[in-house]
C-alpha cells in the first residue's frame, strides 16, 4: 500500500483552487494525476480549501467511476463494456480475464499487479472486443489472446 | 473585417503557402484515440526516424481523422511539387517500411491507397472521392480533418477559421441569432431544438453573467462521433461558442469533455491556450472591448452528466445528478445564472453559418432536418467508421455502403440508432430514413448518432439487459423510479436469461415502462425504451425466453441454444434444412 502524503504535502497541491468557482472536479483530477488515486486525507483538505464539507467531496468522489479511493494496481485493465464489444464476444473475454486474474470487476490481485474494473466505450470500436492497459487499447481480442496479454505482462517482470 | 483578425488571417495563409512550397515530400499522419489504437504512434515515430535519416526528404505530422477508423492508420502523402497527393490506410507499424521505400523512390504504393486527395488519379489509384466510402458524403464539418493539424491554430486560420465569428463580429446579437434561426440548425445531441431560439432565450435573460457550454461528454456508448471533431478539428467548436457568445452576451463558457477522452481533452486545451494567445479569447477580444473566457473542463466518469442540468450540476456543484425542471437552465443554470448548453456539433456548425450564410448551409438536406450530420457505426459490421452526410437517407445506405454490410455470415437482426436510451429496431426497419420523426413516432429517439448493427448472433434479451444494466449503472439515483425501476427490470431479465422466466413478466415490463416515464430527467423516461421498443417487433422471442426456454441466438446460457446458435455452429448443414 502506498504511503499516504502528509497534510501540508496536499495543502500546497490544492491550493490554487477557489470556492465557487466549480473547482471540486478539477482538484480530484490533479489530487489523482498527482498519486493516481485520491488518499483519504485529500477529501478534507479539499473541502477545507473549497470551504464545503467533506461529506460533499466524498460524495463527489464516489459519484463518479473514475476516481479511485485505493492505490491502482501496477497493471490496470479496463474491460470495455460497450455494444459493439458485447456484440463481438465482450462477456467471454470478461470471464477469460476474471480466470486468468482470479479477480471480479473491481478488485485487484493480492500482490496489487493487477486490477480489473469496466471501461466505459471511447469509440474505438472497430478493435472490438477490446481491453485497456494501463489506458493503451489492446484489441480484436479472444478468450485467448486476452489471457495471453495477461500471462506475459505477468512473465514480463 | 476586424484589421486585427484580418491579420491573423493573412499571416497564417502566407505560412501556410509557404509550408506548400517549401518543396519537400509531406506527410500526415491521423493521430486520434482510433488511429492511436492501431499503432499511428510507432508508425508516425518511424516516419519521423526515416526523415531525420534522411532516407526520405520529407516534412512529417499530424492530422485528423478520415472517418476510416477501421483502416487506420492512415497516412496522406503529398508529392515534393505538390501536384499530387494520396491517402494510405492501413499503415500500421509493421507496413510502414513499404510506405518509406516507396517514397524513398519517389513512387506510389498502390496496395494500401485508398485514393488520389489532389491531383489526377493514376491508373492504379482512383481519386478519393470515387472511393465508396465518399460517395454521398458532403463533408463540412470534417473539412478539415485530414487536411489541417489539430494542434496549430494557423492551420485552422488558413482555412476559413474564425471567418465566421470576423462576420458575427460585425452583426447585432439579433442578426446573428436570425441566421442562425434561417439556417434551421437544430440541436444535435438527439432534441432537434432550434439552436438559435436556446441563444435567443439567453439573449434575452436579464441577470448576468451569463454561461455557455458545450456538452462534449458524449456517453453514448458506440457514438464518437463528437471525440472526431474535437480531436481533429477543436477550433470549429471554439469558434461556434465564440459567436454564440456574440450573440448572447454571454461572459463565459465552458466546454465540459468526458473522462474516457483524454486526448481530446489536451487537444482542447493547447486549442484554447492558442486562441488566448492570439487574442481570441479572454479580455477585449481583437481589440473590440468584447471579453469571453473559456474553460476546458474535464468530467470524470458518469453518463448523466450528459444531460444538460446533470452537466451543469457536474461543473458548480458535486455530484452530477439531474435537476428539476423549471427552471430551465436559460433563466437558472450555472450558479443559478443564465446559462446556454448546446452539444458539440451544434456548435460546430454556427461558423459555417456565418461564414458561408444560413442558404447556403441549408442548401444541402431536401428533408426538414437541415444541414449535414456526423454518424459512427459498429457492431456485426466490417467497416466502423465515421461519416458526415446530409439528413435523409436509408439506414440501409449506412450499413450497406458505408459499414461494408455485415461481417458475418448470419442475416441482420436489427440496430440501435443512437445510445442505450434511444431503443432497437428489426431489420424490417431497415429503410427508414435518417431524419427525427420516424424515431420519435416510434416513442424514441435517432440519437447522437452512434449506429449499432447486430445479426443474429445477438439475443435480445441480452442486448436488451446490457443496455438497462447500463442505465441502471448510470442512474444517478434521485427517483426511485429510474433506480428501483431499472434495478427490477435488470432482475427480472437475469431471471429470464438463467431459465427462470414467468408469464407475468412481460405484463412486468408494461408496468415497469409505465411507471419509468415518471422519472425526473430523461435517463429515467427513457430507460425502458429498448424494452418497450423490442416488446413490440421481438415479441415471440421473449415468448420463446419464457416459455420454450430457448435462446435462438444461443447466448443465454441458462436456455436452450436454438436456430441460429445451431447455424452458426455448423452453417453448412443449417443451410440446408
Amino acid at each position: 500500500m502506498a504511503a499516504e502524503p502528509g497534510l501540508q504535502e496536499l495543502r500546497e497541491l490544492v491550493a490554487e483552487f477557489q470556492p465557487g468557482r466549480g473547482h471540486v472536479l478539477p482538484a480530484l483530477h490533479k489530487v489523482q494525476r498527482t498519486y493516481g488515486w485520491v488518499p483519504r486525507p485529500a477529501i478534507e483538505v479539499i473541502a477545507r480549501q473549497l470551504n464545503t464539507t467533506p461529506a460533499l467531496i466524498y460524495g463527489a468522489v464516489t459519484f463518479y467511476s473514475d476516481f479511485r479511493l485505493h492505490p491502482p494496481a501496477k497493471y490496470e485493465v479496463a474491460w470495455c463494456c460497450g455494444p459493439a464489444c458485447r456484440l463481438r464476444g465482450g462477456e467471454a473475454i470478461r470471464e477469460a480475464l476474471q480466470e486468468e486474474l482470479g479477480i471480479g470487476l473491481d478488485e485487484q490481485t493480492p500482490d496489487h499487479r493487477f486490477g480489473l474494473h469496466v471501461g466505459q466505450c471511447n469509440g474505438t470500436c472497430h478493435e472490438a472486443p477490446q481491453i485497456w492497459v494501463n489506458g493503451r487499447v489492446r484489441g480484436n481480442l479472444t478468450p485467448e489472446s486476452a489471457r495471453e496479454i495477461i500471462r506475459s505482462l505477468r512473465d514480463g517482470e | 473585417m476586424n484589421a486585427r483578425l484580418q491579420k491573423l488571417i493573412d499571416n497564417a495563409k502566407a505560412a501556410w503557402n509557404a509550408e506548400q512550397a517549401s518543396g519537400r515530400v509531406r506527410i500526415r499522419v491521423t493521430l486520434d484515440t482510433s488511429s492511436i489504437a492501431r499503432g499511428a504512434e510507432e508508425t508516425l515515430a518511424r516516419l519521423h526516424e526515416a526523415a531525420d535519416s534522411r532516407k526520405i526528404d520529407a516534412d512529417v505530422g499530424i492530422t485528423g481523422s478520415w472517418g476510416f477508423c477501421w483502416m487506420e492508420p492512415c497516412v496522406t502523402v503529398r508529392s515534393a511539387a505538390g501536384t499530387h497527393a494520396v491517402l494510405y490506410g492501413n499503415v500500421t507499424p509493421d507496413r510502414v517500411d513499404e510506405l518509406i521505400a516507396a517514397i524513398a523512390a519517389g513512387r506510389d504504393l498502390p496496395e494500401l491507397a485508398l485514393g488520389v486527395i489532389e491531383g489526377n488519379a493514376t491508373p492504379e489509384i482512383p481519386l478519393l472521392e470515387d472511393h465508396p466510402f465518399m460517395k454521398g458524403q458532403v463533408r463540412r464539418l470534417m473539412a478539415n480533418l485530414g487536411r489541417i493539424d489539430p494542434e496549430n491554430i494557423d492551420h485552422y486560420l488558413a482555412h476559413g477559421g474564425y471567418e465566421g465569428f470576423g462576420k458575427a463580429l460585425e452583426m447585432e446579437p439579433e442578426a446573428i441569432i436570425k441566421e442562425v434561426l434561417d439556417s434551421g440548425l437544430g440541436g444535435r445531441g438527439g432534441g432537434g431544438f432550434p439552436t438559435g431560439r436556446k441563444w435567443d432565450f439567453l439573449r434575452n435573460a436579464t441577470a448576468s453573467p451569463r454561461y455557455l457550454v458545450c456538452n462534449a461528454d458524449e456517453g453514448d456508448p458506440g457514438a464518437w462521433v463528437n471525440r472526431i471533431l474535437l480531436e481533429g478539428d477543436p477550433h470549429l467548436v471554439i469558434e461556434g461558442m465564440l459567436i454564440a457568445a456574440l450573440a448572447s452576451h454571454a461572459d463565459e463558457g465552458y466546454i465540459y469533455i468526458r473522462y474516457e477522452y483524454p486526448l481530446a481533452f489536451d487537444r482542447m486545451q493547447k486549442a484554447v491556450a492558442q486562441a488566448y494567445e492570439r487574442g481570441l479569447l479572454g479580455k477585449d477580444i481583437l481589440g473590440t472591448g468584447k471579453n469571453f473566457d473559456l474553460i476546458v473542463f474535464l468530467g470524470a466518469g458518469s453518463y448523466v452528466c450528459g444531460e444538460e442540468t446533470g452537466l451543469i450540476n457536474s461543473i458548480d456543484s458535486y455530484r452530477g445528478m439531474p435537476r428539476i425542471k423549471p427552471p430551465f437552465p436559460a433563466q437558472a443554470g450555472l450558479w443559478n445564472k443564465p446559462t446556454n448548453v448546446n452539444n458539440v456539433e451544434s456548435y460546430a456548425n454556427a461558423p459555417l453559418i456565418l461564414r458561408h450564410g444560413a442558404r447556403w448551409w441549408s442548401s444541402v438536406s431536401d428533408v426538414k432536418e437541415k444541414g449535414t450530420k456526423m454518424f459512427t457505426f459498429s457492431g456485426h459490421v466490417k467497416q466502423a467508421g465515421c461519416i458526415e452526410i446530409p439528413f435523409g437517407p436509408k439506414v440501409r445506405t449506412l450499413l450497406e455502403q458505408y459499414a461494408g454490410g455485415l461481417s458475418g455470415d448470419l442475416p441482420l437482426k436489427g440496430f440501435q440508432p443512437g445510445g442505450p436510451l434511444s431503443g432497437v429496431l428489426p431489420a424490417s426497419d431497415i429503410d427508414l430514413p435518417l431524419t427525427l420523426d420516424p424515431y420519435r413516432e416510434r416513442g424514441m429517439f435517432l440519437g447522437s448518432g452512434g449506429v449499432v448493427f447486430f445479426d443474429q448472433s445477438a439475443c435480445i434479451v441480452d442486448l436488451c439487459l446490457f443496455f438497462l444494466g447500463f442505465c441502471e449503472d448510470e442512474s444517478c439515483g434521485r427517483c426511485t423510479t429510474c433506480h428501483g425501476g431499472t434495478q427490477r427490470a435488470v432482475e427480472i431479465l437475469r431471471r429470464i436469461q438463467a431459465g427462470g422466466g414467468r408469464d407475468a413478466d412481460l405484463e412486468n415490463f408494461e408496468r415497469l415502462i409505465g411507471t419509468l416515464v415518471w422519472s425526473n430527467c430523461l435517463h429515467g423516461q427513457f430507460a425502458m425504451t429498448s424494452i418497450k421498443t423490442s416488446l413490440k417487433t421481438f415479441r415471440d422471442e421473449y415468448e420463446e425466453h419464457i416459455v420454450d426456454k430457448v435462446c435462438r441466438a444461443g447466448v443465454c446460457k441458462g436456455l436452450m441454444p436454438g436456430r441460429w446458435a445451431r447455424r452458426a455452429a455448423a452453417p453448412v448443414a443449417a443451410a440446408a434444412d
